[in-house]
């Protein structure tokens, strides 16, 4: 990694994770842990069709089974209205009808596991088989099976139904003249490109423990969730009750990846635990998370471009259908982005970015890093490959002409601000050895995405205590993006305490009206703000302590490495013997919201190949990733981010693909969905364009996200250089390229 | 039911425990829910993806699909056990903090453990020796680097 040399005392430190003593000694504890006396387990039953009637379910046998202490039913979850993040149409078990293999359509608590397992079983459900839907474009088809007859009821969607439909979001962007400019081109290229669907793969799958007080109402939940004061907000209006009987309590994340910001089984816990009198625990076990989570979307997305033979481009159409599943529930207000990435970062005048997202009779998709960029930018960036070699021009160079610069808009009509997409590219392409020679079935390949940085609100407070105990308060549950750390680094460079002085203090959702939590990149944008408002805030509070129980002359008192200065005479004081002295604590307690940001963050990466011409067998020889940022807070921490990123981009470019058939999951654990293990990882080159310009007083931009995003294009141009295989559905199997090999492919 | 469960006596991190528990119980139940030694997680349930790896007698075991009456006899380390005594951490568990071997930590449990039986049988592993004894123990934060790098840092120089 190349680092400027902008620098702070402890900000740009690769500080060491400071929950790390937790983690590595088994003390770290995530929901899943909590174990409150009496708890019992809950599980749920999954539907056996795809599309069906409920006719009549029948609990009586599971209820009589000892040990079996509760079984509910939609009738039971159905008076909370439907579920969601923005949107509501999804019920927490199903009523009247399932709408996809694996559903859920009953829940028992039992004494053990097994119990309630046997319980499911002795449940009978009569259903009465509908025709289903599978695919996006056949649940457009005027006689396709509507999934959602009472769509125009729904909560929260923009979009109106004018006639039953699948379509549950829809809109077009046009700019300049399309039909203009395509009479312009020379050369029109159209492709379709087909993305998978792609789990999070998180190691803990979601689990949560409900226990309501006896002896107050008062409803305690420990769920490994990043949002809990949208858990606490949500599980109120489906239970009916008001969110300040709800208590979520803080508990470690085992990874998030998009996953963790739902919290599907939330009310059924509930419910349980109100049925049965008792604390309930439900994991979802990682059957249950391939059968019924929320995986990244399958999305199909129909590219359109002219071009002139020197490269300019002159229209550029986008028709991105992605294909919801059941329910848009499981995304923030029921879209993901991709469209606008699909028409790329590039200079096009004429462009027209149609966006349709339709129900199917499949697991409903949700919320994977980055949601939607990695489905569109797999498609633009291997489009804008093939349109290249069409007109006979190099990739690089191809971009290079057409990336916008500082000043031009985005083809969805955005101007960014610092942009530094060429320098990006260029520096990943130097890094990579993009022109050296290369041997017979090696290629490379380039793509480029970008990512903003997030916005919202976050609170951090800083306490200084007379017994000497620093400590920093947060409403952030950790999924492992290390914020804990990053707030430690601000209050230390701001305070001149060392970071190992702080205890962090994670507060439950009693604390605060309202905090929107880790999602979207912003963690280290909205809390180095907070967390610096909060440790300037604490600095002033220990100047004016010095001058009111010391005396000292107003104006003449400063604080830096942890002391009050009087500059008249030189003394100082550090703030523990200040505070001893006077007795006092000083609080500090910032709410920021941090609005979004209009500067993006580039990526551009070079895959380097081989292909196996025998067997088709992609190996990824070494690659390079270029970074756009701000100040890096962390060194260690970015670092981990663009590892995580690659390996997440890696297993959706080779192998990992929740394969649903007729309508089922069939990669059921994790012998059959196939993650990168540490032997699949190539040799990984970081390079960081760092800047003084970002976000906040540390000018920082976000990284969470970035890196996962043009992996897959990356992989696949190298893939066509190597042996002139064109992949345009993901994942690139060795399958695919064989067969890509026998029957042969544009070159 | 006679049969259905068995009184175990087993060592867990040095430690005499006499326990009953039923035939079908796995091993990492038994020590989660049973034991209260919540530090070994439970991941893929299908003895893939490594997060619930103790050591058995010294070997490398998956608990999720090990049955808890299977360990009778056994002296069993757990994450909680690796630590000295006083609390002391030991090199492995140093390097996992500073070279950033974890995110969130649910899957470093079951690497630590896996890599504690590494360096017991190979001191001195090559990063090659570190891959593919470390292939069994699924990560998805880290991409896998800083934990390599961890465990060179806490091996004994070649």
């Amino acid at each position: 990694m190349t680092l400027t040399s902008i620098q702070f005392n402890v900000v740009g430190q690769p500080v060491p994770r400071v929950e790390g003593p937790l983690k590595v000694t088994g003390q770290a504890r995530y929901a899943a842990d909590f174990n409150p006396p009496g708890t019992i387990w809950g599980k749920c039953l999954h539907s056996p069709y795809s599309h069906a009637g409920i006719v009549s379910i029948d609990t009586s046998k599971a209820e009589r089974m000892p040990g079996v202490h509760a079984v509910i039913t939609g009738a039971d979850t159905r008076e909370g209205s439907l579920w969601g993040r923005g949107v509501k149409d999804a019920p927490p078990l199903a009523f009247d009808r399932v709408r996809y293999y694996g559903e859920r359509v009953a829940a028992v608590a039992a004494d053990d596991e097994d119990l309630a397992q046997a319980a499911l079983e002795q449940i009978e459900v009569e259903y009465a088989e509908w025709p289903a839907v599978f695919e996006p474009f056949e649940a457009l088809r005027d006689d396709a099976p509507i999934l959602h007859p009472d769509f125009n009821s729904y909560f929260g969607f923009k979009y109106k139904q004018t006639t039953p439909s699948n379509i549950h979001h829809q809109t077009r962007l046009e700019r300049g003249d399309v039909e203009q400019g395509f009479l312009q081109a020379d050369v029109i290229v159209e492709n379709t490109y087909v993305t998978q669907r792609q789990s999070q793969g998180m190691l803990e799958p979601q689990s949560i423990v409900v226990s309501i007080d006896p002896e107050d109402d008062r409803v305690h939940v420990w769920h490994c969730n990043k949002v809990p004061y949208f858990v606490r907000g949500a599980l109120a209006s489906a239970a009916g009750i008001p969110a300040e009987r709800i208590i979520v309590h803080p508990t470690f994340i085992g990874g998030d990846f998009g996953n963790k910001g739902n919290s599907r089984l939330t009310p059924i816990c509930y419910y349980l635990a109100k049925a049965s009198g008792r604390p309930v625990r439900m994991i979802s076990d990682y059957k249950e998370e391939f059968l019924a989570g929320n995986p990244r979307h399958h999305v199909v997305i129909q590219l359109r471009t002219g071009v002139k033979r020197d490269g300019t481009l002159t229209a550029h159409t986008v028709n991105h259908v992605v294909n919801s599943g059941a329910y848009a529930a499981f995304k923030s207000y029921g879209t993901i982005a991709g469209a606008n990435e699909a028409a790329g970062p590039y200079r096009v005048a004429n462009s027209r970015i149609d966006s349709t997202f339709v129900y199917t009779n499949t697991v409903p998709g949700g919320f994977m890093r980055a949601p939607g960029e990695p489905e569109g930018v797999f498609a633009i960036e291997s489009h804008m490959d093939e349109v290249a070699r069409r007109i006979g021009m190099d990739p690089v160079e191809f971009r290079l002409k057409n990336l916008i610069v500082e000043g031009d808009e985005t083809a969805f009509g955005e101007r960014l601000h610092d942009v530094r997409a060429r320098e990006t590219l260029v520096a990943a392409a130097e890094a990579a050895g993009y022109g050296a020679p290369k041997a017979p079935f090696v290629g490379r390949g380039v793509a480029v995405g970008e990512r903003g940085t997030g916005a919202g609100e976050g609170t951090v407070e800083v306490r200084l205590e007379p017994d000497g105990r620093a400590i920093l308060g947060t409403p952030m549950f950790d999924q492992g993006t290390g914020t804990y750390t990053t707030i430690t680094q601000v209050a230390s460079e701001e305070l001149g305490i060392p970071p190992e002085r702080f205890e962090i203090e994670v507060w439950d959702t009693d604390e605060l009206e309202s905090d929107s939590g880790l999602t979207g990149s912003r963690g280290t944008h909205v809390n180095t703000l907070a967390a610096h408002s909060a440790a300037v805030t604490a600095r002033n509070d220990l100047v004016e302590l010095a001058m009111e129980y010391l005396g000292w002359p107003s104006g003449s008192v400063v604080f830096s490495d942890g002391k009050a200065r009087r500059s008249d005479t030189g003394e100082a004081i550090g703030w523990e013997e200040l505070l001893a002295r006077c007795g006092q604590t000083v609080r500090a307690r910032a709410h920021t919201t941090a609005s979004r940001s209009h500067r993006t963050s580039f990526v551009a990466q070079v895959a380097e190949v081989s292909v196996d011409p025998e067997t088709g067998e992609v190996s990824v020889l070494k690659f390079t990733t270029a970074h756009d940022s701000g100040v890096v807070v962390n060194p260690l921490g970015y670092q981990g981010q663009v590892n995580g990123g690659f390996q997440h981009g890696l297993g959706y470019a080779l192998m990992e693909e929740l394969v649903v058939e007729d309508g089922r999951v069939t990669t059921l654990s994790f012998g059959d969905y196939k993650m990168p293990t540490v032997r699949d990882m190539p040799p990984l080159n970081t390079v960081v364009l760092e800047s003084e310009q970002g976000e906040g007083p540390y000018n920082i931009r976000g990284i969470g996200e970035a890196p996962c995003i043009p992996v897959a294009p990356a992989i696949a141009n190298a893939v066509q250089d190597a042996v002139g295989v064109r992949i345009r559905n993901l994942p690139i199997t060795a399958q695919k390229v064989y067969d890509g090999l026998r029957l042969g492919s544009p070159r | 039911m006679p049969g259905t469960e068995s009184t175990l006596n087993l060592t867990i991190n040095g430690k005499p425990y006499a326990v009953t528990a039923a035939n079908r119980r796995t091993l990492v139940d038994l020590l989660r829910y049973d034991l209260g030694l919540t530090g070994t997680k439970e991941g893929c349930g299908v003895g893939v993806c490594g997060a619930c790896s103790v050591l058995l007698d010294g070997r490398l075991v998956s608990s999720c699909i090990m049955l808890a009456c299977q360990a009778d006899g056994a002296e069993i380390t757990t994450i909680e056990g690796i630590a000295g005594p006083d609390g002391e951490l030991q090199p492995l568990q140093r390097s996992f903090i500073e070279y950033g071997g974890f995110q969130c930590g649910i899957c470093t449990p079951g690497q630590i453990i896996a890599a504690t039986a590494l360096l017991q049988e190979m001191p001195s592993p090559t990063e090659e020796q570190i891959k593919e004894w470390m292939m069994g123990n699924l990560c998805r934060c880290t991409g896998y680097y800083q934990i390599v790098e961890a465990i060179k840092a806490a091996a004994v120089p070649a």
